[in-house]
């Protein structure tokens, strides 16, 4: 059994660079990964989600979270929406370097849409993950 | 109404990324894919009566 195993370990091929290369394209412009591996049905429908999901978000007053904690709250409570958000890539980036997105005011926040907004920002970054992830399984040769 | 559209539309985008990746024939994708979707409709809608009722 132990033997069995140990050939199998060995029989299993180290993952390319290109495919990191490949993930890290994805997750910064979501879409990008599968259209570099020329899956344009995936990159038009995976990475279209993500991005219609990200401005219907912001469209509905949602907004992103960082590190900076509203007043009451701990900066701890901050980080795993943060990661969900950082999911957007260049999206999230550009976003926090514009400012926009990222206000948290009382008015906004009595939209009638804004929690909506906020779970669509917070999907948007963690469905842009899987994407990732299957973009670079197709890179590595892990599935088709 | 708007809330429903809401729920309607996250569970698209979300059934559409998880068909999509999910199985390995185009068939078995789309099938997937309308199987998360009606979970969601179906679990979201249990799951807001059931809110409902609780005050």
């Amino acid at each position: 059994m132990a033997k069995t195993e140990r050939i199998e370990a060995d029989e299993v091929e180290p993952t390319p660079g290109s495919a990191w290369l490949i993930g890290v394209a994805a997750w910064f412009v979501p879409g990008l990964g599968h259209g570099l591996l020329k899956k344009w049905p995936r990159a038009l429908l995976m990475g279209g989600v993500v991005w219609l999901c990200f401005f219907i978000g912001l469209k509905m007053g949602g907004h992103m979270f960082d590190l900076n904690a509203p007043e009451g709250s701990s900066q701890a409570l901050q980080v795993p929406p943060m990661i969900a958000n950082l999911g957007t890539g260049a999206l999230y980036i550009i976003s926090w370097v514009l400012g926009y997105g990222f206000t948290d005011d009382p008015q906004q926040a009595a939209r009638a849409t804004y929690e909506y907004g906020n779970t669509f920002l917070l999907i948007a970054g963690l469905l842009n993950y899987l994407t990732m992830l299957d973009a670079f399984d197709i890179a590595a040769g892990r599935k088709s | 109404m708007r809330h429903f559209l809401v729920m309607m539309l996250f569970a698209a985008f979300a059934s559409v990324v998880f068909g999509a990746m999910g199985k390995e024939t185009t068939r078995e994708r789309w099938l997937y894919g309308v199987k998360v979707f009606a979970e969601f409709m179906v679990i979201g809608l249990a799951l807001s009566w059931i809110l409902y009722f609780i005050p």
